[in-house]
């Protein structure tokens, strides 16, 4: 068995199973664990709360519209993460490879063109945001080094894709193949799960918000 | 009977105009194929030296059509090569570009090689420059879209000039250290990631300009700053907000930059941006400014880390000591205490307005 075929046989599969696990074993974690009732009076709907705070969250606070910051770290988000997407559930090989070894998508693969603009955006916000992590002071405070392993192993992955984009090299598709399955294996347990969790959080942190009758 | 003879003479006349017209027409109707009709004509009526096909030689039906004779279609109508089957410039354009033999491989690589050393060479001799003691006041240099910008470009030139070295040196440096087969790998995946991410590198050289651009004016006092040798030997160099060293790198980094987008923009879409001439210009222009840029940034990333002390503080925290900025910058800082003491002022006559 050469390398290739075991990162696309038993690799593969190992790591795929331990992202489904885990990440799922997290989410049942967070959404049965349950935590204490509140027992004040409610001042307002904890679920129009958290449905304000769950879609209030895709723009910038009204109070910040003025402020570049803001801006900046909004267009930046939806660059990186909309890029990221069209990437993964897009992109030719992608697709060929999940029809392939998951599921047959109803979808046509995006042209070339598109998934080069898709990864420039991906890559410009990834950059800016990951940069922002160290010369920002208050975000440099509040970072983890979790963060930087998840935004560096994200940008490795990405980065090590586009290089296989010619398919002429069967090592550079092990490369990303090794480095997706390193990043699937990763997930679960960091802060990547927040593709899965930022509904919970918001919708938690509103719905609290709404009950004592503010906004969060 | 003479209806007979009639219609003889008749088809005997067609039998030898038609192939006749045919022969006449050829040269016309072929391009290429008429040049060897011609000779195969003048070969059958002078058959020319021994083993050949005609008496013209291959070289000279290539000089014609190198001339520009031949009419072939090919690049088709329309598009701007139509007509030229050979590009005679492009000898010129294959000398410039071999890898073994070509001088922007040599000089360029000689070129990085000699300013690595002087770099070396002036650490070792001069050391860091420093700025005496921290005053423990701090003062804003760069605000933090500054920062992100600088660092955005900054880690993207990076990425672009290692994979564009590796395409400009990979055959004659690295091929023979990591053989064939790893270097072909290396080159397609350096080729990718270049050509991905050049225009992101454009991109955030534009916000680099507009971010960058206050401050990077000649002035007067750059003279000065030049005929003390920027403080580099001894004694105090005056300065704006930024130096004469600074500004040549911005507009080093603007105008090669630019010239690097642009380029890079003309070989990503040569099909529909450019003749073959100016891809090959492009290419030139492309690699020679991408050396100037790679050999100032050695300069610029020196001084800016370990060859002056606190500088990179500024660029990741946006804050410099008052001491550091006095040092190298004493004119930004005495317009910037200014600023503040008249805002100080103004917000103490608001106070006591209120």
């Amino acid at each position: 068995m050469t390398l290739l075929e075991l990162l696309e046989g038993p690799l593969w599969i190992a790591s795929a199973s331990i992202f489904v696990a885990f990440a799922a074993f997290r989410l049942i974690v967070i959404l049965f664990t349950g935590r204490r009732e509140a027992e004040a009076r409610p001042a307002g709907s904890p679920f129009l709360g958290a449905l304000r705070t769950i879609l209030g969250h895709f723009l910038p606070w009204r109070r910040l519209l003025g402020n570049g910051k803001a801006w900046f770290v909004t267009i930046a988000g939806y660059s990186f993460h909309i890029g990221l997407f069209v990437l993964l559930l897009f992109a030719a090989p992608h697709v060929e490879f999940i029809r392939e070894k998951i599921v047959n998508l109803p979808w046509d693969p995006i042209p070339r063109w598109g998934f080069i603009l898709s990864a420039q955006f991906a890559f410009a916000g990834l950059i800016t945001l990951w940069l922002r992590r160290f010369v920002d002071p208050v975000v440099r405070l509040i970072s983890r080094p979790d963060d930087h392993v998840a935004a560096g192993l994200t940008f490795i992955v990405m980065l090590t894709g586009c290089m296989a984009l010619g398919e002429q090299s069967a090592f550079l598709r092990g490369l990303h193949l090794g480095l997706v399955e390193l990043w699937l294996i990763y997930f679960p347990f960091s802060s990547l799960m927040h593709t899965f969790t930022w509904p919970f959080s918001r919708g938690f942190t509103g719905a609290m918000a709404g009950r004592r009758g503010t906004r969060a | 009977m003479a209806t007979n003879k009639g219609h003889s003479a008749v088809r005997l006349l067609w039998s030898l105009l038609i192939p006749a017209f045919f022969l006449m027409a050829m040269p016309a109707l072929t391009g290429v194929g008429g040049l060897r009709a011609q000779e195969s004509g003048a070969a059958q009526a002078d058959p020319g030296p021994p083993n050949t096909l005609g008496k013209r030689s291959d070289a000279e039906i290539w000089h014609d059509l190198r001339l520009g004779a031949g009419g072939i279609a090919n690049p088709p109508t329309g598009s701007p090569e139509a007509g030229s089957v050979i590009n005679s410039e492009g000898w010129e354009w294959a000398k410039l570009r071999n890898p073994e033999k070509s001088p922007i491989v040599h000089y360029g690589a000689w070129g990085l090689l000699a300013i690595l050393g002087l770099l070396v060479l002036f650490y070792l001799i001069r050391g860091p420059v420093g700025h005496g003691e921290d005053s423990g006041r701090r003062i804003l240099r760069f605000r933090l879209s500054q920062r992100i910008v600088h660092w955005s470009v900054a880690f993207v030139f990076i990425l672009m000039g290692l994979t564009g070295l590796s395409i400009l040196f990979g055959r004659p440096f690295i091929l023979p250290l990591i053989g064939k087969e790893a270097h072909s790998i290396l080159l397609t995946a350096a080729m990718q990631a270049h050509n991905l991410f050049g225009p992101i590198f454009a991109l955030f050289l534009l916000g680099l300009f507009v971010h960058f651009l206050r401050g990077n004016f000649p002035s007067l006092v750059d003279i000065k700053w030049l005929l003390k040798g920027g403080g580099f030997f001894g004694g105090h160099a005056p300065a704006g907000r930024y130096n004469l060293g600074e500004k040549a790198w911005f507009w080093t980094a603007v105008i090669a930059g630019g010239a690097l987008s642009v380029t890079g923009f003309i070989m990503l879409f040569p099909d529909d941006l450019a003749t073959r001439n100016t891809i090959h210009l492009s290419e030139l222009i492309h690699a020679i400014a991408a050396l100037v840029m790679i050999g100032f940034s050695l300069g610029h990333i020196y001084l800016g880390t370990i060859g002056t002390r606190g500088t990179l503080k500024g660029m990741v925290d946006g804050y410099v000591d008052e001491n550091w900025a006095r040092a190298h910058h004493d004119r930004w800082l005495e317009e910037e205490l200014e600023k503040a003491e008249s805002g100080d002022q103004a917000r103490e006559t608001a106070e006591e307005g209120a």
